[in-house]
């Protein structure tokens, strides 16, 4: 985002940060709705707080799904380097 | 903190080459992070905290400027500031506070500051996005000669005091306040409905900003409000705001009592030319551009937020009716809309700072590209997630005992845009079935994407579809929704990673294009271009 220098401090216009909350609604599964004008940035930013940490658990349980698989396969087969790229 | 008094000292030097020998600094602890001291110069209280001691006192004016900064990360992000004018420090001097009301205040008030870039020759009052700082106080600052020094009461509501600090802008320099003055005595009684006409989703922090604003109302309530945050400093404001608090009483927006009060100071505020003006004019150095960007494009979003709390202004409006003055309802209602803005922009920044926190690797301050940075991060997440899942399906279904499945994958070579990315697994020795059509790899994908965040580095290409039939055609599909689309037969060229298009972007279309397949049974016999060298070997076909 480009934002503009006026006197020293960083200028952010608000229209800046409306086209980012919107960008980010879009992403939001709960909010991607019809009329996507109508949640508020607080409403955004809550929502993506906690979508971030739902995808985090998720990572966290497939790395852990996949890392139990991984070992219940051949290690030299082409799908375990496959779960192990997976695995972060 | 205690370390800060020798660097307090070089402050001083630098901060008041000219000071007079008035110099008095008092050294405050605010909170956990924030140290703040106060530092009188030349009669003027310049308190500034540990951490920016570089901001106060651009100028070595007569005054310095008096900054308050909290530490927090909204200095930045939400650049309100609020300036008192010198005047006020002026006054204020007069009523010398003891470090026991300082510290009060400094405590309870913390929070309502945010750092903002020194002003030169102003007050700073950063009463952003904190917390609603009593506006009030901030006016009680102004008016200092009546007031006794009290202690500040936390946060008084921000009803107005402004007329209180018409009053003390009397006693404020005429440079300054004239800016403001003229705006305010302009508007005088019935500016209170230009802030609120203006956006209703003024911010508070546009308001004190905007000191030449016509609108007093605005600068008035949010001077009072910024003064209330900010000024705090000296102990004059101390005591001010302490009465003034007192006299509006606890209740958090009882108009009752404070209309009467600052009815009768707009009246005089009005012949004290610019006294509410200087008020307001809490930043003369804010550019009125910012805050009326803030205040007009008000984050349309916000808005709703706004008008929720409608009910609340007109209770207030309600109250004012009493008083049949319609400025006065006005100003109140001007008054608890930047009452309720500020708290709707605490609300967003304690969640922009939550979202910062989860965000691995984001040490932007800036608003805007820290929601830039999140949107992106959430773009990956969704990405690694989808991608694991599916691996997580897939991979059972690879096993040799799916034998319709294999011959369906075969094409899918190995050799899938394995090159492109840089993998971190040697490749799995298997006949790279893709003919030139190279398959966006979906590892590349996932490299590009993955540059910031480690995103898994698909090997699907290595997937163990190859088979002996590679003249299949090397249906360029991520192998991993092969099989189910091959099924009917001829693996339906399908959509690539449609998916994951939607997600890869552009940078990662000119993979694709070059590896479309010209033609199955063509791209079959033409060697891949990144599987040359399992293809002589293992490709039957070639």
């Amino acid at each position: 985002m480009s934002s503009r220098r006026s006197r020293g401090t960083t200028r952010i216009t608000d229209e800046q940060i409306a086209e980012l909350v919107s960008k980010l609604q879009q992403l939001l599964p709960e909010l991607r709705n019809h009329r996507s004008n109508k949640a508020s940035a607080s409403k955004v930013l809550q929502e993506t707080c906690n979508y971030v940490r739902s995808l985090h658990k998720e990572v966290d349980d497939l790395s852990d799904r996949l890392s139990r698989l991984l070992s219940t396969i051949d290690d030299d087969s082409p799908q375990a380097s496959i779960i192990r790229s997976l695995i972060n | 903190m205690n370390h800060y008094v020798p660097d307090f000292e070089t402050d001083e030097d630098y901060l008041l080459p000219d000071s007079s020998s008035l110099k008095r600094h008092k050294k405050s602890t605010m909170g956990d992070d924030d140290i703040m001291e106060l530092l009188w110069q030349n009669g003027q209280v310049v308190m500034h905290n540990q951490n920016q001691r570089s901001v106060t006192n651009k100028k070595p004016e007569t005054t310095s400027s008096r900054e308050i900064r909290s530490g927090n990360i909204e200095d930045e992000t939400t650049p309100c500031n609020l300036f008192m004018q010198e005047d006020e420090m002026v006054s204020w001097l007069h009523y010398p506070t003891d470090d026991n009301n300082l510290d009060m205040y400094l405590h309870n008030n913390d929070i309502i500051y945010q750092g903002l870039p020194s002003s030169s020759a102003s007050v700073i009052i950063p009463a952003t996005s904190s917390q609603p700082p009593p506006p009030p106080e901030a006016v009680a600052v102004a008016v200092p000669s009546p007031r006794p020094p009290i202690p500040p009461s936390k946060r008084v509501e921000e009803e107005p005091v402004q007329p209180k600090f018409a009053n003390f802008l009397h006693f404020s320099r005429p440079n300054k306040l004239n800016v403001a003055g003229g705006s305010g005595s302009g508007n005088g009684s019935g500016s209170a409905p230009g802030t609120v006409k203006a956006t209703p989703a003024v911010t508070q922090s546009t308001v004190v900003e905007s000191n030449d604003r016509p609108a007093n109302e605005p600068p008035q309530s949010r001077a009072s409000r910024v003064t209330d945050s900010n000024a705090l400093v000296s102990g004059a404001n101390v005591g001010f705001r302490g009465s003034l608090m007192s006299s509006f009483g606890a209740a958090g927006a009882s108009s009752g009592g404070r209309e009467p009060e600052t009815y009768d100071l707009s009246a005089s505020s009005s012949p004290g030319t610019g006294g509410s003006g200087a008020s307001a004019s809490v930043e003369p150095q804010k550019p009125p551009t910012v805050t009326e960007d803030r205040k007009r494009k008000g984050v349309d979003i916000d808005d709703t937020e706004c008008y929720s709390e409608d009910a609340e202004f007109e209770y207030h409006n309600a109250k004012k009716q009493k008083h049949g003055s319609t400025s006065a309802k006005r100003t109140r209602a001007a008054e608890v809309h930047n009452l309720s803005e500020r708290r709707r922009r605490d609300r967003i920044n304690e969640k922009m700072k939550a979202l910062q926190e989860l965000i691995p690797r984001c040490n932007k301050s800036d608003k805007a590209s820290m929601l830039d940075e999140a949107i992106e991060y959430l773009k990956q997440l969704q990405m690694q997630v989808q991608m694991m899942s599916m691996g997580y399906n897939m991979v059972p279904m690879m096993f040799p005992g799916v034998q319709r499945y294999m011959p369906a994958m075969a094409p899918m070579g190995m050799g899938m845009g394995m090159e492109h990315v840089g993998m971190n697994r040697p490749m799995v020795p298997y006949p790279p079935v893709l003919p030139g059509s190279a398959m966006p790899n979906h590892a590349a994908a996932a490299a590009h994407l993955g540059q910031r965040f480690p995103v898994p580095r698909f090997q699907m290409a290595q997937m163990p579809m190859m088979g002996p039939t590679s003249s299949q055609t090397a249906n360029p599909q991520d192998p991993m929704m092969n099989p189910f689309p091959m099924q009917n037969g001829n693996q339906p060229r399908g959509p690539f990673a449609d998916p994951y298009q939607q997600y890869i972007g552009l940078p990662q279309t000119h993979m694709l294009q070059p590896q479309n397949q010209t033609g199955m049974p063509a791209a079959t016999s033409k060697p891949s271009s990144s599987k040359d060298v399992r293809n002589p070997e293992h490709h039957p076909t070639s």
